[in-house]
C-alpha cells in the first residue's frame, strides 16, 4: 500500500495522483537515461576486458611467489620521556586533563615492579613508587583474588577479572578469568594480583561499583607501564573512559580513595597520596595490605 | 467496469462508487462517509487509512478526491463554493444535496488556486 506523508491543516493533497509523473516526457527521459547508463557501463567493461587482454599479451606471466610484504614499524609515542638506562631510577610525574578529569600519571623509569604485603618502610630509598594493590576482605582480612608474592601463592580464586603480573621484570596488565601468568609467577618467583578490570584491548570495561572516589589504576599503553590517579572523585566508568581516551590498551584498578602511597621524582622529592593512617596509629591497617612497589634496578 | 471503493473491517464492509461519496471526515480514530444520497456512515478507519485505501484501490481515479488538512477528504466533483476569509467550503451537486464544511484559510486558498489553474 502506498505510504502517504503526514499532512498539516493548511495543506491540501490530491489523492491517487502520481506527483512524480506530471511530465509526459518523464518516462521517455528515464528510458533514455537508463540506456545511456547501460551503454556507459557496458563500454567500460569492454574497455577493461580489452585492456587486460592487451596487458596479458605484453606482460610476462606473474611469478608464483607471494609478494614480499614489508611491515611498517610501529611508532611508539610513549607518554614518558626517554631516560638513559644507566640513570638512577625515579618516577616521572605528568599531570594532564582528560574529559575534564585531572589525571596524574606516574611513569617509573629504570625501576622494576614487585608486590609487597604488610607495612611498607617509607625510608626504603630503593622504592620510587608504591601504591596499594589488591583489595583486602573486610570479614577475614584476606587478600581478594589470586595473589602471588615472589613465587608464593598467598591467595586463590577469581573475584575480579583484571590481573597484573610481574615476572622476570616484565609487567603484564590484562583482563582474563584464567591466566597462565598465575602459575608462571609461582614457577619463576614472580608476582601476580587481581583487581577490577578497567580497560581491555582499548575498550572500556564496566564495573558494578557506582560510587565516586579518587581512582587509581595501573595501565599498559603501547607497552609502556604507568600508574594513573584522578585528582577528583570519579566513577569507575568515567575513570575507565578517561583511560580509554588516553589511549590505554589495558588497565586494571588499584586501591583508590585514601589508600596511601608515594612516588619519588627525578629530583628525589617524595610525592605522597592518600592518608598515611598506618603510620600515625589512627587506624590499624589489615596485615594483608598489599602494595605494588617499583624499586630502582 | 468503474472501480469501486471497498472499505472492509472484520465485521462489515462498505462498497461504494467514488462518485457517490461527497466527502470523508475525520472523527478521531473513525471516519465518516457522507454519501450523495444523504446517508452518513461511520467506518473504523482513520482518515489517513482511508486516503491510503483510495490511493491503492482507485489509483489515478482516486484523483477525484482531495485531502484537505487533517480532517477532510472531499470529492472535487462536488466543490460548489469556496469562501477563503469565511473558511467556508460548500459541497453540492446543486440539485439534491448541499454540505457546508470548514477548512483552514491557507488550505482553501490552495484549493481555489488549484481549481483556477485546472480551469485554464
Amino acid at each position: 500500500m502506498k505510504e502517504f506523508k503526514d499532512i498539516k491543516d493548511d495543506q491540501i493533497r490530491i489523492i491517487g495522483e502520481d506527483n512524480s509523473g506530471k511530465s509526459p516526457f518523464r518516462r521517455f527521459w528515464i528510458i533514455l537515461l537508463s540506456v545511456c547508463v547501460l551503454l556507459l557501463v557496458g563500454g567500460s567493461i569492454l574497455f577493461a576486458v580489452l585492456n587486460r587482454e592487451k596487458a596479458s599479451e605484453t606482460e610476462p606471466e606473474p611469478a608464483y611467489f607471494e609478494p614480499e610484504t614489508t611491515s611498517e614499524p610501529i611508532v611508539c609515542e610513549w607518554l614518558g620521556s626517554r631516560v638513559d638506562s644507566l640513570a638512577k631510577g625515579f618516577t616521572e610525574i605528568r599531570d594532564t586533563l582528560i574529559n575534564d578529569i585531572p589525571l596524574r600519571i606516574y611513569i617509573p623509569h629504570n625501576a622494576e615492579m614487585s608486590l609487597y604485603v604488610g607495612r611498607m618502610d617509607i625510608r626504603d630509598t630503593s622504592v620510587v613508587y608504591a601504591a596499594q594493590a589488591a583489595d583486602v576482605r573486610a570479614d577475614n582480612g584476606g587478600i581478594v583474588g589470586a595473589f602471588v608474592l615472589k613465587g608464593t601463592p598467598r591467595s586463590w580464586g577469581l573475584s575480579k577479572k583484571g590481573f597484573c603480573a610481574s615476572i622476570d621484570g616484565v609487567v603484564t596488565v590484562g583482563v582474563a578469568e584464567n591466566s597462565p601468568l598465575f602459575e608462571e609467577a609461582t614457577e619463576k618467583e614472580g608476582y601476580f594480583f587481581r583487581q577490577y578490570p578497567l580497560v581491555d584491548n582499548g575498550q572500556l570495561v564496566e564495573n558494578a561499583p557506582k560510587g565516586k572516589s579518587i581512582r587509581r589504576g595501573i595501565c599498559d599503553r603501547q607497552g609502556e607501564i604507568f600508574m594513573v590517579e584522578t585528582g577528583t572523585p570519579e566513577s569507575f566508568h568515567d575513570f575507565a573512559q578517561a583511560l580509554v581516551d588516553l589511549g590505554v590498551d589495558q588497565a586494571i584498578y588499584l586501591v583508590g580513595s585514601s589508600a596511601y602511597g608515594w612516588a619519588i621524582d627525578q629530583a628525589g622529592t617524595r610525592h605522597e597520596f592518600g592518608d598515611n593512617n598506618y603510620y600515625t596509629g589512627r587506624r590499624r591497617m589489615p596485615k594483608n595490605t598489599s602494595y605494588i612497589v617499583w624499586r630502582r634496578k | 467496469m468503474k472501480k469501486q471503493l471497498v472499505i472492509s473491517t472484520s465485521i462489515d464492509l462498505v462498497r461504494i462508487a467514488p462518485d457517490r461519496v461527497v466527502y470523508f471526515a475525520s472523527d478521531g480514530n473513525y471516519s465518516t462517509i457522507v454519501q450523495t444520497d444523504g446517508e452518513v456512515r461511520m467506518v473504523s478507519y482513520q482518515l489517513g487509512q482511508i486516503e491510503k485505501l483510495i490511493g491503492s484501490q482507485l489509483g489515478s481515479e482516486g484523483a477525484i478526491f482531495i485531502r484537505i488538512g487533517k480532517s477532510l477528504i472531499i470529492n472535487r466533483s462536488y466543490i460548489y463554493y469556496i469562501n477563503v476569509p469565511k473558511q467556508k467550503l460548500i459541497l453540492s451537486d446543486v440539485n439534491t444535496f448541499n454540505h457546508t464544511v470548514t477548512a483552514s484559510k491557507e488550505a482553501l486558498k490552495q484549493l481555489k488556486e488549484l481549481l483556477e489553474k485546472e480551469a485554464k
